[in-house]
């Protein structure tokens, strides 16, 4: 009795969780695809009559004026995440390993200074940022912008790779720095090889964190042509353009490659987020 | 022998000297500027007029009054975020400790609104509660709850909410899953015990798990109030840059980066900076602590 009382009380809560969490991007998704007659039109309507992918073949197709605004972002916020990514992984990978197994006070402020910046407001560098590069003319360029991006990221994943590190059995590289291999060699033939699953973690949040950035390329570059996908899509709702379904259309396009990623990689995603706390 | 000591003392320092150069050069150099202008007479649309003042920016601030109404507003928001986020993350957190065919897939949605985009997350809800359209106005109005729309995003004190509440979408995933791994560190042995002792799910939901979780909370709870000061994207996206309830982030750069006050801007920075600093100094001397005694 008192378990069927329960099994109810969670399937309730299960329906209402995935309510609250899928139901607004599903809501999304069907203004996406809804006519403007319908769903505008007709307050009683909640599902159209009628579908159409216009919006979508509209936003991936390079001929069209929305096509190829687009698909000119994406491919700006492609190439910053994939900077960062390539720029961001190995740093804190091997910043997290040296905090991890060397103590002395040069290392022990700079891991103070680096996870002190974990809690600083981005305006705080952001303002110097700007009249620093645009007095050396590095403002709109996506190389400057993923440098930015991967020191913002790199507290928090550092925090997290040396928290892994912590973890992982220091008597393997001890045995193999006994069998006389260099520190150098440790870490390119010992470590490395072992410790894919952060890399791995680093990698998809240092990806999924800067495909979300915002503040910064509004700052640093929001150019017409330099622009990520973000800021396509802030300008999309700040203008009171009627082209609302187009605009949602372009909102599902932008989260299917965070979706996607976390999704497969959720096990890498969970661990890593529950290092970065403990 | 002796270069091979010499080689591993230098080591470490090879391996953080990329990071240590980024981070110098682009967060605690820009950190030192920001105080210097701060202290500046500083527009750039007047760049010759550019002057020493000593503490003028920050006295200005504190005579201003949209400072407060900021104030105000961020406050709005965060005790929003707090009392929806601290509920509806442990809420998740129990519905996800519990084992069963769908533990897997539940948990791989419940990490989604943390992978998505701020802006995008603006712009959904934004779908939700529009007038015309919005999911929630059509649901009022097909009950015959209300007979015209409802303006949700026109008023002040509604919109400061509603960004509380997207916000907390967005701030619960991650919160739930330190809830979640901290509960299931609690020995199981525990709940056994207690159960044989005669108590309900509630009892040692009240008794058990929420005084072991106490620590865990304060994490998130900090937090929380960090991601609430620092609220910018969604209000971009869902209500632009407008001056009805702007938060800290949107006065900070519309100060900044509208009217082009570098000097003032800056001194709103620090302000907020030093906020953050205290919160994030406790935040991080009890994590430490915290770690400490983990590995002991």
């Amino acid at each position: 009795m008192k378990n069927k009382k329960e099994n109810i009380i969670y399937w309730i809560s299960v329906t209402i969780f995935l309510c609250l969490t899928l139901g607004p991007i599903l809501w999304c998704f069907i203004i996406s695809i809804s006519s403007e007659k319908d769903i505008f039109n007709n307050k009683n309507v909640f599902f159209p009559s009628s579908y159409s992918f216009v919006n979508y073949k509209k936003l991936l197709d390079i001929s069209t004026k929305e096509g190829n605004n687009f698909l000119l972002a994406m491919k700006n916020s492609l190439l910053t995440s994939f900077i960062t990514v390539v720029l961001g992984t190995p740093l804190a990978i091997s910043t997290g390993y040296a905090l991890a197994r060397f103590k002395d006070k040069i290392i022990s402020i700079f891991m103070g200074l680096l996870f002190s910046t974990l809690i600083i407001p981005l305006f705080t560098t952001i303002i110097p940022l700007y009249t620093i590069f645009s007095e050396y003319n590095l403002l709109n360029n996506l190389f400057w912008l993923g440098i930015v991006y991967t020191s913002s990221f790199l507290p928090l994943v550092t925090w997290i790779t040396m928290n892994y590190f912590k973890e992982f059995p220091i008597e393997i590289e001890e045995m193999a720095l006994i069998d006389g291999c260099t520190k150098f060699k440790v870490i390119i033939y010992i470590i490395i090889p072992n410790v894919y699953p952060i890399i791995i973690t680093s990698m998809l949040i240092i990806f999924l964190k800067s495909w979300s950035q915002y503040q910064l390329p509004l700052v640093l570059a929001a150019s017409r042509n330099i622009k990520p996908l973000t800021i396509l899509i802030a300008e999309f709702s700040s203008k009171d353009l009627i082209l609302y379904s187009q605009m949602a259309a372009a909102g599902i396009l932008t989260i299917i490659p965070p979706m996607i990623f976390s999704f497969i990689f959720r096990n890498y995603l969970i661990s890593g987020l529950t290092k970065g706390s403990s | 022998m002796k270069i091979k000591i010499k080689q591993n003392k230098i080591f470490p320092y090879y391996l953080i000297l990329p990071s240590f150069f980024i981070m110098i050069s682009t967060v605690l150099y820009p950190i030192v500027l920001t105080l210097f202008y701060s202290l500046e007479y500083y527009k750039l649309t007047k760049p010759y007029d550019r002057k020493f003042i000593g503490l003028q920016n920050y006295i200005n601030i504190f005579k201003d009054s949209e400072f407060y109404l900021a104030i105000i507003n961020s406050s709005i928001i965060i005790i929003v975020i707090l009392i929806l986020g601290v509920i509806f993350s442990f809420l998740i957190a129990l519905i996800l400790d519990k084992q069963n065919k769908l533990t897997n897939l539940l948990t791989a949605i419940a990490i989604i609104p943390w992978a998505l985009p701020p802006v995008v997350n603006g712009l959904i809800w934004k779908f939700m509660f529009y007038p015309d359209f919005g999911l929630i106005n059509k649901f009022l109005y097909y009950f015959n709850f209300v007979d015209n729309p409802v303006l949700w995003l026109n008023s002040r004190y509604s919109s400061l909410i509603i960004l509380g509440i997207i916000i907390t979408w967005r701030a619960v995933p991650f919160c739930c899953i330190l809830l979640l791994a901290n509960i299931k560190a609690i020995p199981e042995e525990i709940f056994e015990a207690a159960e044989i002792d005669g108590a309900s799910t509630f009892q040692k939901i009240k008794n058990i798990m929420l005084p072991m979780l106490f620590p865990t909370f304060l994490i998130i709870i900090t937090n929380l109030i960090l991601i609430g000061i620092n609220v910018f994207d969604e209000v971009v996206a869902l209500i632009g840059f407008r001056k009805l309830g702007e938060p800290f982030m949107i006065y900070n750069y519309n100060q900044t980066f509208l009217f082009f006050n570098i000097g003032y801007g800056s001194a709103i920075s620090y302000t907020i900076t030093m906020l953050c600093g205290f919160l994030g100094f406790i935040y991080i001397t009890y994590l430490s602590k915290r770690w400490k005694s983990y590995e002991k």
